[in-house]
């Protein structure tokens, strides 16, 4: 009888390990297989009978390129006699013009002493002493680079972008607080914005105001007011009810339950909503360098056009010191909302003499620079860091692109991994019939999600071919399935071990801080000086854009793991491996869902822009339509990105997803 | 002295005339709160429910399952007089906390009649009631609903800033409630920074700054530590003492209720079993609900002599030390076991009756006296 024991209990341990659920959603998994699988047997023969070949067939597309080219025409042709621009958007840009032209020349008026001491001393009102001195080298060093106008550039086009951001996000938001209804059709949409890249909402911006400041600005605005409007419903909604009854058990009217309750319970939120903004709006306006803005995104892109490495990077560090700076100092004033009034800082520093004495010493700063005699920026006070840049990317091309011993290059890398892994899943992925990927897509979408999701991913990947961009977009998903893949290992690996050890991830936390705080425009510079141009560089800077939101999310979600079950997995004596796989991964799997899923749509937006140095597809098509004023071409591409990022999306769609993507 | 027998023939029911004195006295007083079949019906097509007969008897679950709709509160009626602590009492989903937010209409009541002070509380427009939520009932909520970013005196002045008090005014008058309640030295801590016992004494401060004719007490005191409890339980039975306003106290701890209560309104799925003082509910439970619900109070220290005492024999009623008609068993025990005979009840002179060993023994033992004990009044 006692020897007879043991050996059923691993076996009754081994059933109770399939939880009833557990068996459910895998039944349930296999039911919706099944009914994909028999639809697909009456419905692909069917197909295949119709258009042969596996690539979109002909006959399903539709050519846009004619009423594009003739919308974009009629547009040239009347922007300066139709009503709609004579009295609404010519207004609207002629304001955004004369905003973004006051402020710049307000900047230049400050001179660079002016400018400065401001910041500075904004910075270190609302921020403290720390984020204040940081402040203060980053602008020094900007000047110093030789960057002190295109930084002005850039910054005015940002304080415009982000007022105007914000206000709009805000009234949204305020709307959709306070109107269920509102809310329910609003959420969705603005869900969706947040996933697609940037390079989508370029196109149509340019096609309506043209290549200049209006339509970059807009575009700004556009990319950046959504989570404004997303935090600021979401703040005003999370309201606590308790408090919010309790004010109206006093008998307040709603104006004053919105301004003394409900609009205070949300600073928090609101305070998240501007710091994402105005990083999103730094992101875009860098980007929007393509369509007219000028500054130091402009830099940059000219800069990559030549692959002049050096002159990238002299622009490239005053974008990431102001974008350090300014999310440090949104994130320190949303911090010190909790804090005690007396931590706030000494009397002087609190109320309206501080703004006031912050505009005087501006002010003054400002005159003394001017007295001094140099407004804008010392001449001798620069040194250029292009030529050392680029004799050092050199010297890299020359010692370490191919010919090191045992390791070989980072260019045969390259050249491998376009060769090895690009080149045969994208041949891989054209070779597909059309019908296959669509079933594909439909069963990941399925599994993961609802019929729902599952048929927006469908219909969003057929909009693909009826576009006539199949290819190209095949090419695209190739490399984002690439460097999604490569991101997922390095990023849940490393995100495994410091969740496994304090020490490494207080190391890691200050690097994944500032990457995730960098424009994605700023890490095409670096795989550039590497790699050279082509897919594989494209490729990594999407890896290492994405891979700090992977890994703080696996750390997070390994780290939030019931102590309780991993104690009692460790009472039984399961070795850490054990743990590991058995308890905190299975546990954690929400939080691994929502890595892939942040992960998708980082890489995507990258490899997109990767289009710039190289990348081809459907980035490319973007980038050659606005070189070329061939709206079409572009438009298109645009669509096609927007519906492969609401598929990738929707494909890797966890039920409930969070809001700790920056930048996305 | 005059003929003991005659005495207790006079008082037949000792029950029914021993209501506790605070009751006594608000008999006579007016009506703050009349409510008369009142009914909260949450669910679709709620309107319809109260006045569908085929409906109105079902248990909750067969209305549930027959309609679709929970009813909160069913056919309740009540009347509120000044200057009475009055407690519902129920465990939770009896419908108390719904009852106490149809007072002043935080939820909109389905059907019945609602008055405070003879004015129609349904009928009233938004301004009307508004001014009835700012000035004449202020409520103190559960978990406190105080507002995180600011000061504990301009919490407390919340009320009056939202009547538009003046700022001086109400920080004079905010700062002066803050020293009532306790808290005087940390009127500039926010309220993340206090205790839960301080929290709640900010939220009685806010409520009692507006000067109120009635507070409203929903489970005030259910998030707080048993000892803290305690406390704030003395603080609201002085404060009682000291200005006697009218509370209606919402709770589901049957010794805070006994505690702080002239009278008790017993909730169950949504109607009242029984409203009546502490020592009638206690003594005298409506049905098993009740009962059981009372099981475990010490009897002595609710009840009173009048409910143990007998007719005095002779000699009794002139011999031995005499105790008050309210005074309590377990006071009475001591006087008892002090003289070591029996003690005299006697109110104005008269000798009501006589206490002795026997007697305090068997209320305590819950054994009924049958020619004594008579059914107390039982509501609704």
């Amino acid at each position: 009888m006692t020897t007879a024991a043991p050996p059923t209990t691993p076996g009754a341990l081994g059933a109770g390990k399939l939880s009833p659920i557990q068996g459910l959603l895998r039944r349930r998994g296999l039911a919706k297989l099944l009914l994909l699988a028999v639809a697909a047997a009456v419905l692909v023969p069917l197909v295949r009978s119709a258009w042969p070949g596996a690539s979109w067939p002909g006959a399903l597309t539709v050519d846009l390129s004619g009423p594009l080219d003739h919308a974009s025409n009629w547009i040239i042709d009347n922007r300066d006699s139709h009503w709609l621009f004579v009295y609404v958007l010519g207004h609207l840009s002629n304001a955004v013009v004369l905003s973004v032209r006051g402020v710049y020349l307000l900047l230049l008026a400050l001179g660079w002493t002016g400018v400065t001491a401001g910041v500075t001393l904004l910075a270190w009102r609302v921020a403290g002493l720390r984020i204040a001195a940081v402040a203060l080298v980053s602008f020094l060093v900007s000047g110093a680079l030789g960057m002190w106008v295109p930084t002005m550039q850039t910054l005015a086009l940002m304080i415009v972008a982000v007022l105007a951001s914000v206000v709009v996000g805000a009234l949204l938001g305020l709307a959709a607080g306070l109107s269920p209804r509102l809310f329910k059709i609003l959420r969705p949409v603005l869900d969706t914005m947040q996933v697609l890249p940037a390079f989508a909402y370029l196109l149509p911006v340019v096609m309506i105001f043209g290549i200049g400041v209006p339509a970059a600005l807009l575009a700004t605005v556009i990319y950046a007011a959504p989570p404004m409007a997303r935090l600021t419903a979401l703040g005003l909604r999370g309201a606590d009810a308790g408090v919010l009854e309790a004010v109206s058990s006093l008998g307040a009217t709603g104006r004053q339950r919105l301004l003394t309750a409900r609009l205070p319970l949300a600073r928090k939120e609101l305070l998240l909503g501007v710091n994402q903004t105005i990083m999103m709006a730094l992101s875009m306006a860098v980007i929007a360098s393509m369509i007219g803005a000028a500054g130091l995104g402009d830099r940059v892109y000219q800069a990559l056009a030549s692959v002049d490495v050096g002159a990238a990077l002299a622009a490239a560090v005053p974008i990431v010191l102001l974008a350090i700076v300014m999310d440090r100092t949104t994130a320190a004033a949303g911090e010190k909302l909790g804090a005690t009034p007396a931590a706030a800082g000494p009397r002087l520093l609190r109320g309206w003499p501080a703004w006031a004495g912050i505009a005087v010493i501006t002010a003054v700063a400002a005159l003394v620079g001017r007295l001094a005699g140099s407004a804008i920026w010392p001449a001798g006070a620069t040194f250029a860091i292009a030529r050392p840049v680029n004799d050092a990317k050199e010297w890299m091309v020359n010692h370490l692109y191919s010919g090191v011993p045992v390791v070989g290059g980072t260019a045969d890398w390259a050249a491998h991994f376009t060769n090895w892994v690009l080149n045969p899943l994208r041949d891989g992925l054209t070779a597909l019939p059309w019908y296959g990927v669509l079933l594909i897509v439909a069963a990941l979408a399925w599994l993961i999600g609802t019929w729902r999701t599952a048929l927006t991913a469908v219909l969003a990947m057929a909009a693909i071919g009826v576009l006539g961009v199949w290819k190209p977009s095949m090419d695209t998903l190739s490399q984002v399935l690439a460097a999604l893949a490569l991101t997922l290992v390095l990023g849940i690996g490393v995100g495994i071990l410091a969740a496994g050890s304090k020490r490494f991830e207080a190391v890691l936390r200050p690097v994944l801080d500032v990457m995730q705080t960098m424009p994605q425009f700023v890490y095409l510079i670096p795989v550039v000086a590497l790699f050279a141009v082509g897919r594989a560089p494209a490729a990594a800077a999407a890896v290492v854009y994405a891979l700090p939101a992977v890994i703080r999310i696996t750390t997070q979600g390994l780290r939030q793991v019931d102590p309780g079950a991993m104690e009692s997995a460790r009472s039984l004596g399961a070795t850490r491996w054990q743990t590991l796989l058995q308890v905190q991964l299975p546990l954690a799997r929400p939080a691994l869902l929502l890595a892939v899923n942040q992960g998708v749509v980082l890489v995507l937006a990258v490899v997109i822009i990767g289009g710039l140095v190289g990348g081809g597809a459907l980035g490319y098509d973007v980038v050659t339509g606005l070189a070329t004023g061939n709206l079409a071409i572009g438009l298109v591409a645009g669509v096609a990105i927007v519906c492969l990022g609401l598929m990738l999306d929707r494909v890797t769609q966890p039920t409930e997803r969070r809001t700790t993507g920056k930048g996305a | 002295m005059t003929g003991t027998a005659a005495d207790t023939t006079a008082i037949p029911n000792p029950c029914e005339a021993g209501q506790g004195s605070a009751a006594d006295d608000t008999g006579t007083q007016p009506v703050v709160f009349s409510v008369r079949h009142l009914w909260k019906v949450f669910g679709p097509k709620a309107e319809r429910i109260p006045e569908d007969a085929s409906v109105t008897d079902l248990s909750a679950r067969e209305l549930r399952e027959q309609t679709g709709c929970t009813a909160a509160v069913r056919d309740v009626s009540f009347d509120v007089r000044k200057g009475e602590v009055f407690v519902v009492m129920g465990l939770s989903g009896s419908g108390k906390s719904t009852l106490v937010r149809c007072l002043t209409r935080l939820i909109e009541p389905t059907s019945g009649d609602l008055e405070m002070d003879g004015e129609d509380v349904r009928a009233m427009d938004r301004t009307a009631l508004r001014e009835l939520r700012r000035r004449r009932a202020a409520m103190v909520f559960q978990h406190f609903g105080l507002l995180p970013h600011r000061t504990v005196v301009d919490n407390v002045a919340y009320g009056l800033e939202i009547q538009g008090v003046g700022k001086s005014e109400r920080r004079e008058r905010a700062a002066e409630m803050v020293d009532k309640v306790g808290l005087a030295g940390l009127e500039k801590r926010r309220p993340g920074q206090l205790s839960g016992g301080q929290q709640q004494r900010v939220g009685l401060a806010r409520a009692l700054a507006v000067d109120p004719e009635v507070l409203l007490f929903d489970e005030p005191f259910s998030a707080l530590d048993p000892l803290i409890r305690r406390d704030m339980q003395e603080e609201v039975v002085r404060l009682h003492r000291e200005e006697g306003r009218t509370m209606v106290f919402i709770t589901h701890d049957l010794a805070e209720a006994l505690r702080i209560g002239d009278r008790i309104a017993l909730m169950r799925d949504g109607q009242i079993v029984q409203l009546g003082t502490p020592e009638e509910i206690v003594g005298s439970p409506a049905d098993d609900y009740v009962r059981d619900f009372v099981r475990d109070v010490p009897r002595e220290q609710v009840l009173t002599v009048r409910r143990a005492m007998r007719p005095a024999e002779d000699g009794e009623a002139t011999d031995g030390p005499a105790l008050t008609p309210d005074t309590l068993i377990a006071d009475a025990i001591e006087a008892v076991a002090r003289s070591g005979g029996p003690a005299r009840v006697v109110d104005g002179g008269r000798c009501l009756g006589i206490v002795d060993s026997a007697c305090l023994l068997n209320v305590v033992a819950r054994i009924p006296q049958p020619h004594h004990d008579a059914p107390g009044e039982v509501a609704a």
